[in-house]
């Protein structure tokens, strides 16, 4: 299993980031395109990477290289069978953790590299987003690993044989849903991108550069639905299947609700959310900590 | 080889298009761009045709050569009097690119717009490091926020007439500190639209489009109903207020419920000031283009 585990990460987010674009398009437009995802990539190959007048040129290639490599070590520590992950760290929710945090560092080098308005007030504006997201995030994990008392992702689907966290803490995945259409720039919480500023920290995006941009988006929605799924629901705990399969059905399941969020609720001002989540969400995510602390004790 | 593989598998791809509206085509060029078959881009650099609906009046002749020239070789533009079968013409268009037709050239030489005017040992202007118009491009400059007095950068700009999340014509010339507007005028109004762009449905999708439900505004130009949730509770209330009482939230209300709305604009200039960015599109979103263009012209008046 584990000579074959850097080949299941590498499937895995292949796989997943053609079928989160085929997702895309299906909930977006009702068309059952499966090539679409291929064919809108070769479009953006064929065309000019057009650079703005001094650009911080390195962060505006290393920005989607990251993005990607995040969303990589994220998955990672993903366990692919009990007991199996590529890197079975015992604080494997605290190497998610960084992997959250240094994604607010790359969409912010991403609309701050092209030295233009838009794309620079985009990643302002999402730095300030996701700070209060990540917060609640760690609340939110941090809960899950109690009734595993460690912080390792195999101890977390370990814990979960005799009752998915989903059902422990039902508050968990709503809340750590939030986190992953911020991780995503996505509907309501694409404050990186929106329509408002041109695109955003992508308004100056073409070619090559926008694809792996796009690229990378999507390997971030397959890391994020797999460590929910491992996280809240049993990862690849399950009957009959094999581990993996299990994962990546449950990683599916959530990469859909992810991107149907995205398209189908609306996205609320800036200063309003901030509000919302300083004042609303981020006592509530304690209040679930508090609550899976009482019932651990 | 490779290259002729990835165009074949490209040309089934609806054409990336760049919309530069002018007078009297909003309506037309929205339902045209609702269109599957269509894909309607957000910023020129992600389009490759560029869609030039109407005759642009002579003053955004500069500004429309400047976003054609931000578009990603190879591109194509496309001049549309609103009649014929655009749809197929500008995916013939998109095709010819792909089969390595020829990509149109730049229209401006690439210069900065401005000669050098700067003070200071490096021509930078401004003072110290900030500030001044180097080559015409403005530069940020420390000023007291408007909500606490801590000073901030300070950016002026003109945004327009062809800015995506703008009325097509409408030129703003804008202080923005961050994304808060600290001052805002109007530098020329939005062009003249038929009746027809104040429609119920037109006007729901441009605001359901800036509220990130952009799926749902082409639904809406289709004839279909919208399925997003929260459109309503996502608009701050008291934003945009008229005279009449009523409020952005209260507008869309209307407007999704297939009533025409006949309410008097505020000057813009006064509207949007003390917004954020996202505020201040979703303020001049709000209002039927025809009132916003009378509020336009009556401070230019004034």
């Amino acid at each position: 299993m584990s000579a074959t585990l850097p080949l299941l990460v590498l499937l895995t987010l292949a796989a997943g980031a053609w079928l989160a674009a085929w997702l895309d398009r299906l909930i977006a437009t009702g068309r059952i395109e499966p090539l679409a995802p291929l064919r809108v990539g070769a479009a953006l190959l064929l065309r000019q990477r057009v650079t703005t007048e001094a650009p911080d040129a390195m962060n505006w290639r290393l920005a989607p290289a990251w993005y990607l490599a995040l969303a990589a070590v994220g998955l990672s520590v993903v366990p692919f069978a009990p007991g199996a992950a590529l890197i079975d760290s015992p604080v494997g929710i605290v190497v998610w953790g960084s992997c959250e945090a240094l994604t607010v560092v790359t969409v912010f080098l991403h609309g701050w590299s092209p030295n233009a308005p838009f794309p620079l007030i985009g990643a302002y504006r999402y730095a300030a987003i996701g700070l209060p997201v990540m917060l609640p995030s760690m609340f939110v994990l941090i809960a899950a690993a109690l009734p595993a008392e460690s912080l390792s992702l195999v101890a977390v689907v370990e814990s979960q044989r005799e009752a998915w966290n989903l059902v422990r803490q039902p508050l968990g995945l709503p809340l750590f849903l939030l986190v992953g259409l911020t991780l995503t720039l996505r509907g309501p919480f694409d404050y990186a991108d929106g329509e408002d500023l041109a695109g955003g920290t992508s308004a100056e995006d073409s070619g090559p550069g926008r694809a792996l941009w796009q690229l990378a988006r999507l390997a971030m929605l397959v890391a994020f639905s797999a460590m929910a799924a491992a996280v809240f629901l049993g990862g690849p705990l399950g009957p009959w299947l094999p581990g993996p399969v299990w994962l990546w059905l449950k990683t599916a399941g959530i990469m859909a609700l992810t991107v149907a969020a995205g398209h189908w609720l609306a996205r609320t001002t800036p200063g309003r959310m901030l509000t919302l989540l300083w004042v609303g969400l981020l006592p509530l995510s304690f209040l679930h900590l508090a609550i899976a602390g009482a019932l651990a004790l | 080889m490779a290259i002729g593989w990835l165009s074949r598998l490209a040309a089934a791809t609806p054409p990336p298009v760049f919309a530069a509206v002018g007078p009297g085509l909003l309506p037309a060029t929205e339902r045209l761009l609702a269109r599957p078959t269509l894909r309607r881009c957000g910023s020129p650099r992600e389009a490759a045709i560029l869609l030039v609906a109407g005759t642009i009046p002579e003053p955004a002749g500069a500004a429309l050569d400047r976003v054609h020239d931000q578009l990603p070789h190879p591109r194509a533009s496309f001049d549309w009097d609103g009649g014929g079968d655009a749809e197929a013409a500008i995916g013939a268009l998109w095709r010819g690119l792909l089969g390595g037709g020829a990509s149109e050239p730049d229209r401006l030489p690439d210069e900065p717009p401005n000669s050098w005017r700067g003070e200071g040992d490096h021509g930078q202007g401004g003072e110290g490091m900030m500030g001044g118009v180097p080559y015409g491009r403005p530069m940020a400059m420390t000023g007291d926020d408007l909500r606490d007095g801590l000073s901030l950068d300070l950016y002026t700009a003109r945004i327009g007439p062809f800015a995506p999340m703008l009325p097509p014509g409408l030129q703003l010339s804008a202080t923005l500190q961050g994304d808060l507007v600290v001052t805002a005028a109007v530098a020329r109004p939005p062009f003249e639209q038929p009746a027809e762009a104040d429609a119920p449905e037109a006007c729901a999708a441009r605001l359901l489009r800036l509220l990130g439900l952009g799926g749902d505004a082409d639904r809406l130009l289709r004839g279909g109903r919208p399925r997003g949730l929260g459109a309503l509770a996502a608009i701050p209330t008291g934003l945009a207020a008229d005279a009449q009482g009523g409020d952005a939230r209260a507008r869309l209300r209307a407007w999704l419920g297939g009533e025409m709305v006949d309410v008097v604009c505020p000057d813009p200039g006064d509207l949007l000031v003390g917004l954020e960015w996202h505020e201040a599109t979703l303020a001049l979103a709000s209002f039927p283009p025809s009132a916003l263009r009378r509020a336009t012209q009556a401070a230019e008046a004034a």
